[in-house]
C-alpha cells in the first residue's frame, strides 16, 4: 500500500510541478524585460552591469512615444465601450433568447475568435481600401477602432455569457412577481447581477485593444499605436527603452486584471452559494 | 435558466441582436466576400483594375514557391498544436483538480500574462533566447555548456514564441471540460477496482475530448496567421504564409495576389474546422441529435 501512496504523491508533485513550470515559462520574458529596464548599459545581454533609470527618461524623450500612448488610450477606450456593450447584448441573445436564425447569429458573432488576427486585419484592410476609394477616406484610427471592435467583441461576449449562464433567475421572477415591468427587472435585477461579468469583460477588452498589434498594424495607415511604435522600433534595433516601456505597461495592467478577476469571482461565488446545481 | 422565445417582431430582440449583427455583417462578412471578389481582379502599374480574370489564381496554382511556404506554415501549425496540447493538458488538469486554494491567484497570473502586449512579450523572448541571454545563463547554472541553446532567429525560436502566445487557448478549453467532470464518475471507477491510470484513460481522457479538440483546432487556426513570432524570433530565413501575404500587399502592391493567398489560408483553416466539427459529431451522439 505504501507504493500506492507513493505513486499518488508522485502524480500530485508532477501535476503541480508542471503548473509551476508553466508559470515560469509565462513569466520568463516578462521578468526579463523588467530586469533589463533598469540596466545602465545599452547592450541587452547578461550580465546586467549596473542599475539606472536613464532608459525611462530616454523613452519619454522619444518624440513619437507620447502620441502613440495617446492614440492607444483613445482607441482602447472607444473600442472597450463598443465591444462591451455589443458583447453583453450578444451574450444575452446567445444564452437566454431563442429566435429564428439564432445559429447564424451565433456563428457570425463567434467567428472572429477563430480567425487569425493578421488575416482579419488584411480582409478588413481590403474592404476599407475599396470603400475608401469610393467614398474618399483613408485608413486611420477610426478604422483601427472598428477592427478592434470586431476582434474583441467575441471575447467580451464569452466572458459575459459565463455570467449569464451562472445566473440565479429566481431573483428575476421574484421582481416580476412584485410587479416590476421588463425594463425595471433589467435595470434593478439583471444588470446589477451581470455587472461583475460586464466589468471584467470591459477590462479584458481594454487590455486586448491596448496590446493589439495585428489588427492595428493592418488598419492604422500612417497613425501609430503603442504596439506599432514598439514593433517599428525593434525592427530597427533593440534598445533598453523597450524594456522600460514594457515595465511601465505591466503595472496598471496587473492591477486592472487582479481587480476585475477578484470582483467577478466574488460575485460568482455569491451567486452559486444558494443553489449549487445549474 | 429563463429561456425567452422571441420573434423578429419583438423590438427588444431587434435592439439586442441587430447592432452586433450589423457590425459583424458589414465589417466581417462583407469584407470576407470582398476579398474573394478581389482575387478575380488584376493590377496594372500598382493600380487595381476591375475585370473578371483568373490570372491571379493561375499564378497561385502554378508557383510551387507559394505552396512550399503554405506547406511550411501548416507543418509549423501542426507542431504548435502538438506542443500546446502536451503543455496544456497536465497544467489544465492540475489547475482543475489540485491547488484549489490558490486557483484564483494562478488564473489571474495566467490571464495577465495572456493580456500583456504581444509585441513586448515577443521582444522579451529575444532577450531570453539570446546567446548571452537568460535561458543560456539558467542552463549554465545547472551545468550545461555555455551557448548550449542557440535557437534565436531559427524556426525553433519562432515556435517558442508561437507556443507561448497560443498555449492559453487550449488551457482554457481543457480546463472547462476537466472541471465539469463529475467526481462521482471517478469514484465509481475506483470503487469498481480500476487503477488511477485506467480511470484516467477510460473516464477522464474521453470526457476531456471536447476541450482537447476545440483547443487543438483553435491553436491550429490561429497559428496559421502567426506573423510576429516568425518575423521577430524566426529571423526571416524561412518565411511563413503571413509574411508572404504581407509582402504581396506592401512590397509588390499586388492586392489580388494577397487576397488570393489570404483566401487559400482561410480555406485551410475553415476545412480544418469543418473536419473537426464532423469528427466531433461522429463521436458524440448528443451533438448529432442536436444538429438534426
Amino acid at each position: 500500500m505504501i507504493s500506492h501512496r507513493l505513486k499518488d504523491r508522485l502524480i500530485d508533485t508532477g501535476l503541480v510541478g508542471s503548473l509551476a513550470l508553466l508559470l515560469v515559462f509565462f513569466y520568463i520574458p516578462i521578468i526579463t524585460l523588467v530586469a533589463f529596464s533598469f540596466t545602465s548599459s545599452r547592450v541587452l545581454t547578461l550580465p546586467i552591469e549596473g542599475f539606472s533609470f536613464e532608459w525611462y527618461g530616454e523613452l519619454f524623450r522619444k518624440p513619437d512615444f507620447l502620441p502613440a500612448v495617446a492614440n492607444s488610450a483613445m482607441v482602447a477606450a472607444v473600442s472597450t465601450v463598443f465591444a462591451t456593450i455589443l458583447g453583453s447584448a450578444g451574450a444575452i441573445a446567445w444564452i437566454r433568447y431563442r429566435f429564428r436564425l439564432q445559429n447564424a447569429f451565433r456563428l457570425v458573432t463567434f467567428a472572429p475568435l477563430l480567425f487569425p488576427q493578421l488575416l482579419l486585419g488584411v480582409v478588413m484592410l481590403l474592404w476599407f481600401s475599396v470603400l475608401g476609394n469610393w467614398l474618399g477616406f483613408s485608413t486611420g484610427l477610426a478604422t483601427v477602432i472598428i477592427g478592434h471592435v470586431v476582434y474583441i467583441t467575441p471575447f467580451a461576449l464569452v466572458i459575459v455569457a459565463v455570467q449569464v449562464y451562472g445566473f440565479d433567475e429566481t431573483l428575476e421572477d421574484a421582481a416580476r412577481d412584485a410587479g416590476a415591468n421588463g425594463w425595471e427587472v433589467f435595470r434593478e435585477v439583471t444588470f446589477p447581477l451581470l455587472w461583475p461579468g460586464i466589468f471584467s469583460a470591459a477590462i479584458f477588452a481594454f487590455l486586448l485593444s491596448w496590446g493589439n498589434f495585428y489588427v492595428s498594424y493592418s488598419l492604422a495607415g500612417t497613425a501609430r499605436t503603442l504596439p506599432i511604435f514598439v514593433y517599428s522600433g525593434i525592427a530597427v534595433g533593440s534598445s533598453p527603452i523597450y524594456p522600460a516601456l514594457a515595465t511601465l505597461n505591466f503595472i496598471p495592467a496587473l492591477i486592472l486584471v487582479a481587480f476585475g478577476e477578484l470582483l467577478r469571482r466574488r460575485a460568482l461565488k455569491r451567486q452559486s452559494m444558494p443553489s449549487t446545481e445549474e | 435558466m429563463n429561456i425567452e422565445h422571441k420573434t423578429w417582431k419583438d423590438p427588444v430582440l431587434i435592439a439586442v441582436v441587430a447592432p452586433l449583427a450589423i457590425v459583424m455583417l458589414v465589417f466581417f462578412l462583407v469584407p470576407l466576400a470582398m476579398t474573394a471578389v478581389l482575387t478575380f481582379q488584376t493590377t496594372q502599374y500598382y493600380r487595381l483594375v476591375w475585370t473578371w480574370d483568373l490570372k491571379v489564381w493561375t499564378e497561385v496554382f502554378s508557383k510551387p514557391h507559394y505552396w512550399t511556404i503554405i506547406g511550411r506554415t501548416i507543418v509549423m501549425a501542426i507542431v504548435c498544436v502538438v506542443l500546446c496540447l502536451l503543455i496544456a493538458f497536465p497544467t489544465a488538469y492540475a489547475l482543475a483538480t489540485r491547488l484549489k486554494s490558490y486557483n484564483t491567484q494562478i488564473q489571474i497570473m495566467i490571464v495577465f500574462a495572456f493580456l500583456t502586449d504581444a509585441v513586448l512579450k515577443t521582444f522579451g523572448w529575444i532577450l531570453v533566447l539570446d546567446r548571452n541571454g537568460v535561458a543560456n545563463w539558467m542552463l549554465g547554472t545547472v551545468g550545461f555548456a555555455p551557448d548550449s541553446l542557440d535557437i534565436l532567429f531559427s524556426p525553433a525560436g519562432a515556435m517558442v514564441g508561437m507556443v507561448y502566445n497560443l498555449v492559453v487557448y487550449p488551457m482554457f478549453t481543457l480546463y472547462l471540460s476537466l472541471v465539469r467532470i463529475d467526481r462521482d464518475l471517478l469514484l465509481a471507477a475506483y470503487d469498481s477496482g480500476a487503477s488511477r491510470l485506467r480511470t484516467f484513460f477510460e473516464v477522464t481522457l474521453p470526457l476531456s475530448r471536447p476541450g482537447l479538440y476545440s483547443g487543438g483546432v483553435l491553436v491550429f487556426v490561429l497559428s496559421l496567421g502567426a506573423f510576429l513570432e516568425p518575423k521577430v524570433l524566426g529571423g526571416g530565413t524561412s518565411p511563413l504564409a503571413s509574411e508572404l501575404i504581407r509582402q504581396s500587399f506592401e512590397t509588390r502592391v499586388n492586392w489580388p495576389l494577397g487576397a488570393a493567398l489570404t483566401i487559400v489560408l482561410i480555406s485551410v483553416g475553415a476545412l480544418t474546422l469543418a473536419l473537426a466539427g464532423l469528427l466531433a459529431m461522429k463521436r458524440s451522439p448528443a451533438l448529432r441529435r442536436r444538429a438534426a
